[in-house]
């Protein structure tokens, strides 16, 4: 055996046993990556709640006044949800984007806040976020943010055709 | 055999690479038109200055006391209180926000306090319920033109979908509440269609190209943001029919805000609501300096407003946005050239 053909041959030893311990390793400490049917369950239950989010969004049952988000802040627009927390005037305080979402409910459409950890919140702020995937966390501008360009349909992921 | 349509027409001359007969046939230039006896139309030309006020989308609810009855009193307050006293007043739809009697009933009492003689024309809002019957049995034609110190000045009516309800079996509310969000899924875009341009050829017909020209519809008559029909369908076939003229000013509703564009010999301003202020949708303005700021939602006015225009000698217009509250960047402030 040469020297080069036995240096190649330690080289890959090495690096066999050093995968192997990684795995051993990683098989302790992590779970595997989920399988494509879970990925897709996850994703499902998000898209669940988005759609969620956008029926009470477009919803003027929120309010007394006849009044949806959706007439103010179509497509999500103007919700900067991807600015929160940060301070809000009408709030008075650094608030954040679930209070922003209660304010609205509660003074301009005269209508009762939801529980902030209740579904139909998280709900809302899955449909915010969502109308906004993509854009960049950032502090908050003095400046209005359209969400993201929607070409047609309820700009994302629905096998729903109805409108709601 | 079925009609050709302007629309396959228009997409024909395109493909066939006929541009010359294109704009010989629908855009005779300003230059072609003098060479053709304009010397004797812009003697015709005699505009007395006057002004003119506009409010639009004032989405009423059938709710008694409802917060935007009180914004639209005020609008009407407003228009009334204009030094000079404007000549007449155009409303660019939405008076109603679900298309009900009662809406527009209420709307209608607000509008004729107004001390000077308004026409209107329908927004989708007013119309989906009923298909607008009781909007014309409150205001008559959807679409109509008249003359006012030789300026000719045209409403039409520009929310017009194909049937999207029938196939789909929604009642009447159903129709009507879809076609109440702005981003409705199925509703398709808007236009005037082929009636309505049909109208506007016979209307404009005997003008001559220098007759000053101002057309008043809901929707913008250039593509914006279609996702919001921030749009007119056969935007197109009207510039088209109004290419002849030698200046042609738009106004609209809908947008809920300050906007302009200005394409070929049409300039359009977009208008502010009475009820509330749409964002900026997520495309670039084609004038970004001609905008709103940003606006308080704790301040139930702001964004909001009424509109007064002059018209000067030369058919130089100047539109004064109105706003009920610290709206606008000073340049907007100063009026905006139509």
């Amino acid at each position: 055996m040469n020297n080069r053909r036995f240096k190649t041959l330690t080289t890959a030893v090495v690096a066999v046993c050093t995968l192997a311990t990684m795995f051993v390793v990683s098989n302790v400490q992590a779970k595997k990556p989920f399988s494509g049917a879970e990925a897709e369950d996850q994703v499902n239950m998000l898209m669940a709640a988005v759609k969620r989010g956008d029926d009470l969004w477009h919803n003027p049952k929120l309010g007394t006044n006849g009044l949806a988000c959706g007439n103010c802040h179509p497509d999500g627009s103007a919700s900067n949800p991807h600015t929160w927390p940060k301070y809000q005037t009408n709030l008075g305080k650094v608030g954040t984007l679930r209070e922003m979402i209660n304010w609205c409910i509660s003074v301009p459409m005269l209508g009762k806040p939801l529980a902030p950890d209740s579904d139909d919140m998280i709900a809302m702020e899955a449909y915010a976020m969502y109308t906004h995937r993509g854009v960049a966390i950032a502090p908050a501008k003095d400046e209005q943010h359209g969400a993201v360009p929607v070409v047609s349909g309820p700009g994302y992921p629905n096998a729903d055709s109805g409108n709601r | 055999m079925r009609k050709i349509s302007r629309r396959q027409f228009l997409g024909v001359s395109l493909k066939a690479g006929a541009a010359t007969m294109f704009a010989g046939m629908f855009a005779p230039t300003a230059t072609s038109v003098m060479g053709l006896g304009g010397i004797a139309h812009a003697a015709d030309k005699k505009i007395s200055p006057f002004t003119f006020a506009v409010l639009t989308d004032a989405h009423l609810y059938d709710i008694p006391d409802h917060k935007f009855d009180a914004i639209l009193e005020k609008g009407v307050a407003d228009v009334n209180s204009l030094s000079p006293a404007p000549d007449f007043v155009l409303y660019g739809g939405d008076l109603g926000q679900s298309g009900k009697e009662a809406e527009l009933v209420k709307g209608k009492k607000i509008l004729d306090k107004l001390k000077m003689p308004y026409k209107i024309i329908p927004g989708e809002h007013d119309y989906y319920l009923d298909m607008g019957k009781a909007w014309r049995g409150l205001f008559g034609d959807e679409h109509w033109s008249f003359d006012h110190n030789g300026v000719h000045i045209i409403g039409m009516n520009s929310i017009l979908v194909d049937d999207f309800w029938t196939m789909a079996e929604l009642t009447p509310l159903e129709r009507m509440g879809r076609m109440e969000e702005l981003e409705c899924h199925q509703c398709g875009l808007w236009g005037v269609h082929e009636k309505q341009l049909d109208w506007l050829e016979k209307d404009v017909k005997k003008l001559s190209p220098s007759t000053p020209i101002m057309i008043m519809t809901h929707s913008p008559l250039w593509d914006y943001y279609p996702r919001w029909n921030f749009q007119t369908s056969d935007a197109p076939e009207i510039r088209a029919i109004l290419r002849k003229f030698d200046k042609v000013m738009a106004i609209h509703g809908h947008v809920h805000q300050v906007v302009y564009n200005s394409i070929g010999n049409i300039n359009s301003a977009g208008l502010l609501s009475t009820s509330w202020p749409w964002p900026y949708p997520p495309v670039e303005l084609p004038y970004p300096d001609i905008r709103m700021n940003r606006v308080d939602p704790g301040d139930f006015e702001d964004g909001l407003g009424s509109h007064h225009i002059a018209i000067a000698k030369e058919f130089d217009g100047v539109v004064n946005y109105r706003a009920f509250s610290d709206l606008l960047p000073e340049n907007v402030k100063r009026g905006v050239k139509l």
